[in-house]
């Protein structure tokens, strides 16, 4: 037989199935009568905010000095104090000379705004990292002690690892928060990112140790034969192999930890998710929320993948 | 050099109890080449290691320079510093160049800086004839080249001793050749040698004692004239008409 290499009307079959699950849904959407609503989304990503500029004291407006866009209102009070405030010009409101009350508004200052939806991603990308990093330590640490000579580190690691996925992360999170949390005065913020980087631990933990189990004898022999410390062949021979190794798993238990970090809005941190459940309570538009969430969370998840991607061809040189 | 009294190593596992190495006792002098041999599962493997601390033997005593490796206060990284040992499978470092093998345990262990690790390095790469290779990774390499370099990177350490465990056994059969003409070549200089191989020319030309083992124990010992010539161990006359 010969091989054949057409792949183009697979392609078309891939097109062809995607969009009558597009053309399905948008007809189901359709009989239920809902009505979109997408305009609102933006401003939940960026906002024109406008402060007002008020007079903190009865007083005259000294002078009003426009240059550009911006105008620099001066201000005296009644017992020659002064103070200038700089507005945008367009918003101005009062003229030189004009006699005002304590709280009057003077103009405002225009500004952008990052909205619920980009502070909630920052929340989740900086959570999800902060608790990265705790995993990676703690499951580097209990991956060894899961291979050590110790019988009592052994069993400790194994204990911990087996408690953390025997239970559900909704429960370990409300643990950390109402248990935990309580008993040893901790926030939100350190809860929900303890019960992360707790449970991810244990995954990344069962990673390392088969990722160290995976390289050769051989290589721990060859080091220790040349004077090098268990230590040493651990940091310059066996990691580094392991580490390339367990690249692919690793930054699969990541994106999963991003995912995952939506469950800490249980305990009211403003993540992602949350943010999504605070908008939809003042638009209504919650399909196109969700939608948007659900985008924002792949575009993370997808350009990590990326950049592991890279990594690992990267480490290729060697192979 | 090196005094071996006595050494018992015993293997505990669930098939039952194996007596690999039963009552090892040799001595090494300074400059001396010995090649051990013997049928398969006789125990050469497991003695070499014990020589160097691969293996915690369970009785008798080994002293390298005068330090006893059953000694509890014995700091086993220092000997294993002075003790070259070079594996049937060459165990090179993947994820480092063929002159990073050289110098990682040079730098770590020896203490030596960067530039002096890379002289020596490149020397020795040189004396075994792969200096042109230097900055490639050792799955670029044949397997005659990476023996090579895993001998080079035990001579890095300026060892006192090399053991070498069947170094030519995992190669193809053109590139035996130029692992034994190092060999020879450090025998050569007066390196302190034990040998494990089967490779019978390379015994009778170069060891000054042939050391043969069989279920653990050394059942003859002699130079490789008398020990190829007339054995006077029935055992070892069988082994000799199935290997030669
Ligand atoms: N880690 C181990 N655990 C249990 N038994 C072992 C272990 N290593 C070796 N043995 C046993 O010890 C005996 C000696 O093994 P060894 O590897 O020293 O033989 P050898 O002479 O090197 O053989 P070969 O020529 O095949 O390499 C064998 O019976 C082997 O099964
Ligand atoms: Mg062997």
């Amino acid at each position: 037989m010969i091989a054949t290499d057409k792949t183009w009307p697979w392609k078309l079959l891939l097109v062809a199935i995607l969009l009558v699950v597009a053309a399905g849904t948008w007809g189901a959407v359709q009989k239920i009568d809902y009505q979109w609503r997408w305009y609102r989304v933006p401003q939940y990503f960026l906002y024109h905010a406008e402060d007002p500029q008020k007079i903190p004291f009865d007083g005259v407006v000294d002078t009003v000095k426009t240059s550009g866009k911006t105008t620099k209102v001066s201000l005296i009070s009644e017992n020659e104090e002064k103070l200038t405030l700089t507005i945008a010009t367009d918003t101005l409101r009062v003229d030189e000379g004009e006699d005002l009350f304590e709280g009057d508004t003077v103009g405002f200052i225009k500004e952008w705004r990052l909205g619920p939806l980009m502070l909630g991603l920052w929340t989740t990308l900086w959570l999800s990292a902060v608790s990265s990093v705790f995993a990676l330590f703690l499951g580097l640490a209990t991956g060894l002690a899961r291979i050590s000579k110790n019988f009592t580190l052994r069993g400790l690691a194994m204990i911990y690892v087996e408690c953390i996925r025997g239970t559900p992360l909704l429960v370990q999170i409300f643990l950390a928060y109402f248990f935990l949390g309580t008993v040893f005065n901790l926030s939100r913020n350190v809860c929900g990112i303890g019960a992360l980087a707790l449970f991810a631990g244990a995954y990344v933990a069962e990673i390392v140790r088969a990722g160290i189990q995976a390289i050769p004898k051989g290589q721990t022999e060859a080091a220790r034969s040349l004077g090098m410390t268990a230590f040493q062949t651990m940091v310059e021979v066996i990691l580094p192999q392991a580490f390339k190794k367990i690249l692919p798993p690793l930054s699969g238990q990541f994106i999963s930890l991003i995912k995952d970090s939506s469950l800490v809005s249980v305990i009211a941190i403003t993540d992602l998710t949350k943010s999504g459940r605070e908008i939809i309570t003042s638009t209504f538009a919650t399909f196109e929320v969700w939608l948007v969430v659900a985008a924002m969370y792949l575009l993370i998840t997808s350009v990590l993948s990326q950049v592991v991607y890279y990594m690992e061809r990267r480490f290729a040189i060697s192979d | 050099m090196i005094k071996a009294t006595n050494v018992v190593k015993i293997f505990k596992s669930r098939a039952g109890v194996v007596r690999a190495v039963d009552g090892v006792s040799t001595e090494v002098a300074p400059g001396e080449v010995v090649v051990v041999i013997g049928p398969s599962g006789s125990g050469k493997s497991t003695f070499l290691r014990c020589i160097n601390g691969l293996e915690a033997f369970t009785d008798g005593h080994i002293i390298i320079d005068g330090v006893d490796l059953a000694d509890k206060k014995t700091n086993i990284n220092k000997i294993r510093a002075e003790v070259g040992m070079v594996f049937q499978q060459f165990n090179l470092f993947p994820h480092r160049t063929v002159v990073e093998n050289l110098t990682l345990a040079q730098c770590k262990v020896r203490k030596r800086s960067k530039k002096v690790a890379e002289e020596k390095a490149y020397a020795l790469l040189k004396k075994v004839g792969i200096h042109d290779k230097a900055g490639e990774y050792p799955s670029r390499l044949s397997g005659g080249q990476q023996q090579r370099v895993a001998i080079a990177r035990a001579l890095a350490m300026d060892p006192k001793v090399m053991l070498f465990d069947e170094p030519t056994s995992a190669l193809d059969p053109e590139m035996v050749g130029e692992v034994l003409d190092v060999m020879k070549q450090l025998a050569r200089e007066g390196m302190t040698m034990i040998v494990v191989t089967h490779e019978m020319g390379f015994a009778r030309e170069v060891a000054d004692r042939v050391i043969f083992m069989d279920e653990g124990k050394v059942v003859e010992v002699g130079t490789p004239e008398h020990f190829f010539t007339n054995p006077t161990e029935e055992r070892a006359k069988l082994f000799l008409k199935q290997v030669l």
